[in-house]
């Protein structure tokens, strides 16, 4: 078993591989763990987590950009690769669902995809339905998947008049489901118009936004 | 003035007596005239028709444009799927031409008399020709067209990973742009022809300033210097989205005497004539979200408060949308540009 502070140590080091954007560093931090015995619970959350919750700060405050978050994603996913098949299945509990995706008639999706890591980076399960999706899958995967939350994006103005017509399919299935939507033409106020419950300007935001949504949507239900 | 002189002028380095209306609309101008939003980009007959009726309709100064955001892909050996369905806006990519490294080994400049839609875009400027309104070619920015001829996302992770190629991305996107534009210059003469080059993936949403100095800078200064020595006299950089932090090196691009500049909303007109009102001509920049989703008093406002800023650009100011108007916007809202135009944009 190792001591607290080596414990410590190998958290930082997950931590800083994936801030670092170092694949290496992740798989070798998260082998060590492993062959000393620390939880690999812990070490997804304390480690890799908090790390990219940082790349997320970094992010927002421009100081990463769009390569910088998808080299940081890859040192996390190589690290969780590691770890994941080691969590106990008391720890396995889910912060919540969510059902990700690009509306029909647009295929701009790396808004989507950072926002996928920042989820799955915070612990919730993702069910990625990609890009140009036809409006009522969105519905019938949230009721496949008894989902929380149902989050959608459009890059183009013309995509984002989906937005509303697709809030209403997942709404007429379950008025309780909650509705986050994002992508570069949409503000709070339009996200509000749409009938959406959240929105996030960009991915550094999206985990806290749903948390925020998802304890509205535990009240309502 | 008539309004093809108004803009004319304006690249004289003369007077105008009202800001030009210069707009960039293509599906809104389709649905205008009861075409397929498609043909605004597979059919150049239909694609100028639509364009300058509509813009005889709406006031409109400038004159037809015939290109799309994600050029390039097509050209190099790529898929392009053109717009049909009810949310569709413009042509999207199917595949890519390059998906892994290995793919670079088969990166080929493209045929500029037979590939992808360089056919297309010059039966388009031979109307252009015939009609008499300025010849353009449309094309993206030399990053914009590295990230169309391969995954973006990728070229992302590259960046950091394997510069050298990223830098051969670019070299071939380039040597492209220069020998499309060398094509339409023999065709058409040199200082007829305005290269209009649209640079959305440089974007901050994207990519650093730092990135930009790096990897986009030294391109775009090279093809500009080599388009201007060619006899062209100036170029159009519509300067997509949020690109504050890139500014002060886009103001390092030659872009001729006058250059023009558009920009997205997200750029305040006062910073763009900070950087190159000295030397370019400004155009934008009302939000395209407003205009379709908005109120026609929004739009108004908007165009007004543009209009206000624009004036005080020393090289002349074009009233625009930050980028394209939306296909779907109300036609009020879209005449709300032309009403402010007129009610504001006179000179003294």
């Amino acid at each position: 078993m190792a001591s607290k502070e080596r414990t410590e140590e190998l958290l930082k080091g997950l931590q800083e591989a994936v801030i670092a954007m170092d694949e290496d560093a992740a798989v070798e931090y998260s082998k060590a763990v492993l062959d000393e015995g620390i939880d690999a619970y812990n070490a997804v959350m304390n480690g890799l987590a908090k790390g990219m919750d940082k790349v997320g700060q970094l992010y927002e405050a421009q100081e990463y950009f769009v390569p910088e978050l998808l080299l940081c994603s890859d040192a996390l996913y190589a690290g969780l690769e590691i770890l994941k098949p080691h969590i106990k299945a008391e720890d396995e509990q889910t912060k919540g669902q969510v059902v990700i995706g690009v509306v029909e008639g647009d295929i701009h999706d790396i808004g989507k995809n950072l926002v996928k890591i920042m989820f799955e980076a915070a612990g919730w399960t993702v069910y990625d339905l990609g890009r140009d999706v036809k409006l009522d899958r969105f519905a019938e995967e949230q009721q496949r998947t008894n989902s929380d939350i149902v989050a959608m994006s459009a890059l183009m103005t013309t995509s984002m008049l989906a937005l509303p017509e697709a809030i209403k399919l997942v709404k007429a299935r379950d008025p309780k489901v909650a509705v986050m939507v994002g992508g570069a033409p949409v503000t709070r106020d339009i996200a509000k118009s749409y009938g959406a419950d959240g929105y996030a300007d960009n991915a550094g935001q999206v985990v806290k936004e749903a948390a925020r949504v998802l304890s509205e949507v535990r009240q309502r239900k | 003035m008539a309004s093809l002189d108004r803009v004319n002028a304006l690249l004289a380095g003369q007077k105008v007596d009202r800001v030009p209306l210069y707009h960039f609309v293509l599906g809104f101008c389709a649905k205008n005239v009861g075409y397929p939003i498609a043909s605004m980009y597979n059919d150049p007959e239909k694609s100028y028709m639509a364009q300058l009726w509509t813009f005889e309709q709406y006031g409109i100064d400038g004159g037809p444009d015939f290109g799309y955001a994600s050029y390039g892909g097509w050209e190099f050996g790529g898929d392009i799927k053109f717009p049909s369905g009810e949310w569709e806006q413009a042509p999207s990519h199917g595949s890519f031409a390059v998906q892994s490294e290995e793919d670079m080994n088969k990166l080929r400049l493209p045929d500029v008399k037979k590939d992808g839609m360089l056919p297309l875009a010059m039966e388009f400027s031979k109307l252009q020709d015939k009609h008499g309104t300025p010849i353009s070619i449309v094309l993206g920015g030399n990053f914009t067209i590295a990230g169309n001829i391969c995954p973006v996302e990728k070229v992302c992770r590259w960046m950091i990973k394997k510069p050298e190629l990223v830098r051969q991305l670019l070299r071939s996107a380039t040597d492209h742009i220069l020998e499309v534009i060398g094509y339409w210059a023999e065709t058409f003469g040199a200082e007829r022809v305005i290269p209009n080059i649209w640079e959305p993936l440089a974007s901050n949403q994207i990519i650093s300033p730092k990135q930009f100095e790096e990897f986009v800078l030294p391109y775009l200064k090279e093809s500009s210097e080599k388009i201007l020595s060619m006899g062209v006299r100036h170029i159009y950089y519509h300067i997509c989205g949020e690109q504050n932090l890139n500014l002060p090196y886009w103001a390092q691009v030659p872009m001729g005497a006058p250059g023009i500049v558009s920009v997205g909303h997200e750029v305040d007109l006062a910073t763009v004539i900070k950087h190159f009102g000295d030397r370019c001509i400004i155009v934008g920049n009302v939000d395209p979200v407003v205009i379709q989703n908005g109120t026609p008093q929004e739009v108004y406002q908007l165009s007004k408060q543009a209009i206000e800023k624009g004036k005080q650009a020393p090289r002349g100011y074009m009233l625009m949308s930050g980028c394209e108007i939306p296909p779907m916007s109300p036609p009020y809202n879209v005449y709300m540009m032309t009403k402010a135009v007129n009610d504001f944009g006179w000179y003294d």
